[in-house]
């Protein structure tokens, strides 16, 4: 009589355990991934090979989760920011002078918008004229935040605050709008503060929060954190942008500004132009070289869009990313013991495959938990933990049957000749 | 019979979600666009809620972007008036979930061949672009810039935004914004050169743009007339720089690819065309020149 095909299923599972499960508990396979976690250890410790090692460079700024925005269309997925359930209006200040920001500013603060986050950096004066102008337009806009910038200090040097030029005359109050991060990196971490000289300082975001919606600003401070995974939901096109032109002709109807938070900064969508254009993790291109993406600007509009929403990405603690690289780790050796033991003629097929599987699955695993419940769970040290394993056993074989000669150190590999 | 009970509920759901109003947001247009609401007739504007009994008026050239119901964006890019309840597929969301586009993704990256310059001759080819700044309703492909001409009947062409009809062709002299020596109307979206070689000398270099009739447009490519000998010259460095044995068609595709990848188009074409009657059985070659003609515009 012919198996019934549930069991022909539980059977090959049963046999699957028990090719994982057989020497799971060996003090062999327990060493071997301890020898794994000694040599990632050793490798990282050794400065001088920083320069020297491709895949340690090109990794550094590499985020499996990325491939989600890049390729499989994660910020598609959101709703546009547009409409009466949008909060956030973009204007494009284009190549506008001081004069021409001026006018984009008034017009803008007609429409009524909560609040208006002025994202140039102006540093010193310009021309008289002109900056009495913006100065002017400046002080008549109180629900305005214009930019500053703020540089961390890096060891003992000390951390810098640069006011913006107009704050000294307008009173204007500021945000800063520069990330802490190094320099042509992805841009991930937002500092929602920064505190210098016992002074806080918001950021741009922050800022433009606390004016048009104080509740949500009490909200978050009641979280009490600083800094913080930007979660980018939308790429430029998922917010309203206006064109200067048609601001100033009156093409644009109030409910697309009036009780929203209104950005007036710098967008091209030209891909060749990069003025003002920030790596972040939807890049299209999420290995290697590439181009900035956004303008910085809609960083700033995911940011606060990020907050309003309450839609935050959990990081999960670097304990608990070793801890399940290391249960990975010890799974794998098992698997790879039994078939280096037993059918060595397999065991480097049996090894690739599974690699492959398991990279395939991990990275998944990944995508998806960040995907449907913004949990962030670094997949990097698993995945190398894997690839590493096969090799590992080769020398582990080599130590402990070399202990065993000279310690009596038992072990599964001292009859084992292949 | 509470089956039957049961599938006309269903049914009885699922009807007013399927005839369920569209919600519309004008996002950005171009030109005189206009919205015909509740039977009064108003000027476009950025970010209005228009519902699907709403139409909306474009004339000649004009653009108009739209999102429906938040989720969809679509752009309307043809003259004429459009009820918007016309566009309920447009307002489908396209995609599946993230998992799956993960395994489509792999599949895909596992499956597909990275190609080689003889197969794909378009992702290895060294093209000279140059940046485009103004807007303007006609777009000319970078890879017709600093094209070299010796011989032939090749095609300079464009695209049109606009639904114009009538074309101009410019050629300059000089590329210092000095007026067009030769002008021409053209009711295509091309010209061939041959129409214009009694205008240029050969070895002089030469500069041209089209523009609708009656636009300007500040886009300007260069063309080298090239002399015969100078093009001769090139033809037997390039003929002597395989050793090997090659067939004549093999010969023909390689000159081809080498004369595309040197702007010298026209007779990349003749070589493209002596390949694939050299070879007529090679759906590469076959296939190589079928792009190329498409690519160009060569009917």
């Amino acid at each position: 009589m012919k198996k019934p095909f549930h069991k022909h299923v539980i059977h090959h599972v049963k046999r699957a355990h028990r090719n994982v499960t057989k020497y799971l508990y060996e003090r062999d396979t327990i060493f071997a991934t301890i020898w794994v976690f000694l040599f990632i250890m050793i490798l990282s410790f050794i400065p001088s090979m920083k320069f020297l090692n491709p895949v340690k460079l090109a990794l550094k700024d590499f985020d499996f989760n990325d491939m989600a925005y890049a390729k499989l269309e994660k910020a598609e997925k959101s709703k546009f920011d547009v409409g009466d359930s949008g909060k956030i209006v973009i204007i494009n200040i284009g190549l506008a002078d001081r004069e021409g920001l001026a006018m984009l500013l008034e017009k803008t603060a007609s429409y009524e918008p909560k609040s208006i986050g002025l994202d140039v950096w102006m540093e010193e004066p310009r021309e008289p004229e002109k900056d009495s102008i913006l100065a002017a337009a400046i002080r008549k806009t109180p629900n305005l935040i214009i930019a500053s910038r703020f540089k961390p200090g890096k060891g003992k040097e000390e951390a810098e605050y640069y006011h913006n030029y107009f704050t000294q005359f307008t009173g204007a109050e500021e945000g800063s709008v520069n990330f802490a991060h190094e320099e042509l990196a992805t841009i991930r971490l937002w500092n929602a503060y920064f505190k210098h000289q016992e002074v806080e300082y918001p950021s741009f975001a922050l800022a433009l929060i606390k004016k048009a919606y104080p509740d949500e600003y009490e909200k978050f401070r009641k979280k009490g954190k600083d800094k913080l995974i930007i979660n980018y939901t939308r790429r430029t096109n998922q917010y309203q942008v206006i064109n200067p032109d048609d601001l100033m002709m009156g093409r644009v109807d109030s409910s697309s500004i009036k009780g929203k938070i209104a950005l007036l900064g710098y967008i091209n969508l030209d891909p060749n132009n990069i003025e003002d254009k920030k790596f972040t993790p939807l890049n299209d291109k999420y290995y290697g070289k590439s181009v900035p993406d956004m303008n910085g600007i809609v960083v700033h509009a995911n940011i606060v869009s990020m907050v309003l929403e309450h839609n935050y990405i959990k990081k999960l603690p670097s304990w608990f990313i070793w801890l399940f690289a290391i249960l990975i780790g010890w799974l794998h050796m098992s698997l790879f013991i039994r078939y280096y033991l037993e059918n060595h003629i397999w065991f480097h097929l049996v090894a690739k495959i599974a690699q492959l599987a398991s990279a395939f699955f991990f990275v998944w695993l990944g995508v998806h938990l960040f995907d449907r419940y913004r949990i962030k769970l670094d997949m990097k040290l698993t995945l190398v933990v894997i690839v590493l394993a096969v090799d590992v056993i080769y020398f582990y074989e080599a130590w402990a049957v070399w202990m065993h000669k000279k310690f009596g150190y038992k072990t599964v590999f001292h009859h084992h000749h292949h | 019979m509470k089956k039957l009970i049961f599938i006309f509920c269903l049914f009885g759901a699922a009807i007013p979600s399927l005839s369920q109003d569209n919600s519309f947001l004008l996002y950005s247009f171009k030109g005189n666009v206009t919205v015909v609401e509740n039977k009064i007739e108003s000027a476009a504007k950025v970010g209005r809620i228009l519902t699907s009994n709403a139409t909306l008026k474009l004339p000649t050239g004009a653009v108009a972007t739209l999102i429906c119901n938040e989720s969809a964006m679509f752009t309307i890019t043809k003259k004429g008036s459009f009820a918007l309840n016309q566009f309920g597929d447009s307002c489908m969301v396209k995609g599946g979930s993230v998992s799956s586009n993960y395994v489509k993704y792999v599949w895909a990256q596992m499956t597909k061949s990275s190609g080689s310059p003889g197969s794909n001759r378009k992702a290895f080819m060294n093209n000279v672009g140059a940046v485009t700044r103004s807007v303007n309703n006609i777009w000319i492909d970078p890879r017709l810039d600093t094209m070299n001409y010796v011989s032939g009947d090749f095609p300079l062409s464009w695209k049109s935004y606009a639904e114009a009809e009538d074309f101009e062709f410019f050629l300059y002299k000089s590329n210092d914004g000095s007026p067009a020596f030769y002008k021409t109307s053209v009711d295509k979206l091309k010209i061939p050169i041959s129409k214009i070689a009694g205008q240029m000398s050969q070895g002089n270099t030469y500069y041209w743009t089209a523009a609708v009739k009656g636009e300007e447009n500040e886009e300007i490519k260069t063309l080298n007339y090239v002399t015969k000998e100078t093009y001769e010259t090139l033809l037997k460095e390039i003929k002597a720089a395989v050793g090997a044995y090659e067939s004549e068609a093999e010969q023909a595709y390689r000159i081809a690819f080498m004369l595309e990848d040197l702007h010298y188009l026209s007779q990349a074409y003749d070589h493209y065309v002596k390949a694939a009657k050299l070879a007529p059985t090679n759906p590469l070659y076959r296939s190589t020149l079928m792009s190329f003609k498409k690519d160009y515009e060569i009917k």
